[in-house]
C-alpha cells in the first residue's frame, strides 16, 4: 500500500473525511497513477504518413511512411547548437512571415509536451483523387 | 528506441515488381558505409572544428547532435505501392 492511500485511509479512520470522500480520493489516485504508467509505456513513437492517390495517368499509388519521433527530438536538440546571431535571424524571418515564434523557447521539456499533444492530432486530407492521413502512434 | 547511439546498421529492402511471384529481398549492411565514411569524417574534423570556431557553433554539441540525428533514423520505414511494383524499405 502506498503512502497516499494509507494517508487517505488514516483520514477516514480518524473521521476527517467521509467514506464517500475517501472513495473519490482513492479513485482519483488510481486514475493519476494509471495515467503516469500509460504515459511511460504509450509514448508517441512514430509519425505516420499515409498517402493514397489515384492518378488517371499513372494509376493508383499508395505511400506509407513511418518516421520515428526520436528524429524530431534529435532535430530540436540540434537547434541548441545554432549560434545566437543565427537564432535571431531565424526569429526575425519567422516574425516577418507573421509567425510569432521564438526558437529560443524550444526546450526538450516543451518538445515532450508538444509530442504528447500530437497523440491526439490526425490530419485527414480527402481530395477527389488523393487521400492523405497524418497521425502519431 | 531508447539507448540507440549508433546510426542504422542495416536496411532491408523488399522490391516486388508486378507479375513476379516473389519479390527481391535485400539486406543492406549500412555499417560498411559508416565504416567507409569514418576515415573521411576523421579527416574532416579539424576543418569542421575551425569552421565551428569561426561561426560560433558549439563543436562537440554539434557532433553529438548530428550523431543523435543519424541514430534517430532507427525504425524508419517507407512503403510505396504502385501498379508496376511495390517497394518497402526499413532501417534497423
Amino acid at each position: 500500500m502506498n503512502d497516499n492511500r494509507r494517508q487517505i485511509l488514516d483520514m477516514l479512520a480518524t473521521g476527517k473525511i467521509t467514506a464517500e470522500e475517501a472513495e473519490r480520493l482513492i479513485a482519483a489516485l488510481e486514475r493519476g497513477t494509471g495515467a503516469t504508467a500509460m504515459s511511460e509505456s504509450d509514448k508517441v513513437k512514430y509519425l505516420r504518413v499515409l498517402v493514397d492517390t489515384n492518378d488517371p495517368l499513372d494509376g493508383p499509388t499508395k505511400v506509407n511512411v513511418r518516421v520515428p519521433m526520436q528524429l524530431l527530438r534529435a532535430g530540436v536538440r540540434l537547434t541548441g547548437v545554432i549560434p545566437a546571431s543565427a537564432r535571431e535571424e531565424v526569429n526575425a524571418a519567422l516574425r516577418k512571415e507573421g509567425i510569432a515564434f521564438d526558437i529560443n523557447n524550444v526546450t526538450p521539456q516543451n518538445l515532450e509536451e508538444l509530442i504528447e499533444q500530437l497523440r491526439e492530432l490526425t490530419v485527414d486530407v480527402d481530395n477527389e483523387n488523393t487521400k492523405v492521413r497524418v497521425f502519431c502512434e | 528506441m531508447k539507448g540507440k547511439i549508433l546510426p542504422p546498421l542495416t536496411a532491408s529492402v523488399h522490391v516486388k515488381p508486378a507479375g513476379w511471384r516473389f519479390g527481391i529481398r535485400l539486406w543492406l549492411p549500412l555499417f560498411l558505409f559508416w565504416l567507409l565514411l569514418l576515415p573521411l569524417v576523421v579527416l574532416a574534423l579539424p576543418f569542421l572544428f575551425v569552421a565551428a570556431v569561426i561561426f560560433g557553433v558549439r563543436f562537440w554539441a554539434s557532433i553529438r547532435g548530428a550523431l543523435a540525428l543519424l541514430s534517430a533514423f532507427h525504425g524508419t520505414s517507407v512503403e510505396v505501392e504502385r501498379p508496376s511494383a511495390r517497394v518497402f524499405i526499413n532501417l534497423h
